[in-house]
């Protein structure tokens, strides 16, 4: 199954690498209203999965004969805090998380320091999880249930 | 407008619209998997700290076919580069609009991703998703969180960009 991760992640990054997605000035001239490349394409992949997604959930099992299960993200005052923190990362570095990974890739020098920016951060957001947890009601933490 | 990689020209966006969706919906009809990369950060995170947060369940259980997608994302990029006109896999600098108006040099520009990278690492934690789990997945499903984060990491990046180019650095 790894290899099959693996074949899926090397598609989706060849993708974003030649579409712009994971291009400095698209994502800029998408955030200065100057291009519709990246609208286009998140526009399309959304209007191509939301009805795929559908007749999956519809169908109810995987190839496999699986019962399909979709983990739900939770609300919380975060989703719109978290989000305005991103969008202001996302138009510093010109990339969003998948993108940082295509750029490393590319041979893109400079992605490797977003990339430890990202992992700083993140590392920085689980140390403080348990203080920041009811300003921003987020849920409890889920450990050792053997549950995704 | 020529990407910055090798100067290629772009794919057209219905192509590669289809191309993400194709992943998306064969991540989760043949795998059982919900597309999601930021969430990535806490599996490499879970190796080296150990906190609560990340010996949580979903990410210990999802490492397993979350790394090697992550993984296949650098490999994409790297035959991308290789296959490129003319170009083959080479380390690069170029930043494009930056390196026109806003310049800085190599440890500037270093120090600038980093920063930007705190933003990106912690806000996609705090709101539970990125481009692709809440902008594509999330909303193909229609899940009130993902059109809140959504709509609310698209506005932050617009007034972003607009300050940095249109007030900051004139264009």
């Amino acid at each position: 199954m790894a290899l099959l991760y693996l074949a899926l992640g090397t598609v989706f990054g060849f993708v974003l690498s030649r579409s712009g997605a994971a291009d400095y000035n698209y994502i800029q001239a998408m955030f200065l209203f100057t291009s519709f490349q990246l609208y286009g394409i998140i526009g399309t992949a959304v209007a191509i999965t939301a009805p795929g997604l559908w007749l999956i959930k519809r169908y109810g099992r995987t190839v496999s004969g699986r019962p399909v299960v979709v983990p739900l993200k939770p609300q919380h005052r975060g989703n719109i805090a978290g989000g305005i923190l991103f969008g202001i990362g996302w138009s510093i570095c010109g990339m969003c998380p998948g993108p940082i990974f295509v750029n490393i890739g590319e041979g893109k020098i400079y992605a490797i320091a977003a990339l430890a920016g990202a992992l700083a951060g993140a590392g920085l957001f689980g140390a403080i999880y348990t203080r920041i947890q009811s300003a921003f009601r987020l849920p409890r933490l889920v450990v050792g249930t053997g549950r995704t | 407008m020529p990407l910055i990689l090798h100067h290629l020209m772009p794919i057209h966006w219905a192509i590669a619209g289809t191309g993400i969706a194709f992943v998306t919906l064969a991540l989760l009809f043949i795998a059982n998997r919900r597309l999601g990369i930021s969430t990535g950060f806490e599996d490499v995170c879970s190796f080296v700290l150990p906190l609560g947060y990340f010996t949580r369940d979903a990410v210990r259980l999802a490492r397993g076919w979350r790394l090697p997608f992550i993984g296949g994302l650098v490999l994409g990029g790297f035959v991308s580069a290789v296959l490129g006109a003319g170009g083959g896999w080479s380390p690069l600098w170029d930043l494009g609009l930056f390196d026109q108006v806003i310049g800085f040099g190599h440890a500037g520009k270093l120090a600038w991703m980093f920063v930007g990278g705190l933003f990106i690492g912690f806000g996609t934690r705090l709101a539970d998703g990125c481009t692709s789990g809440h902008g594509i997945f999330g909303l193909s499903n229609f899940e009130l969180p993902s059109f809140v984060s959504t709509l609310s990491f698209m506005a932050a990046g617009i007034v972003t960009t607009q300050f940095i180019y249109r007030v900051l650095f004139h264009l």
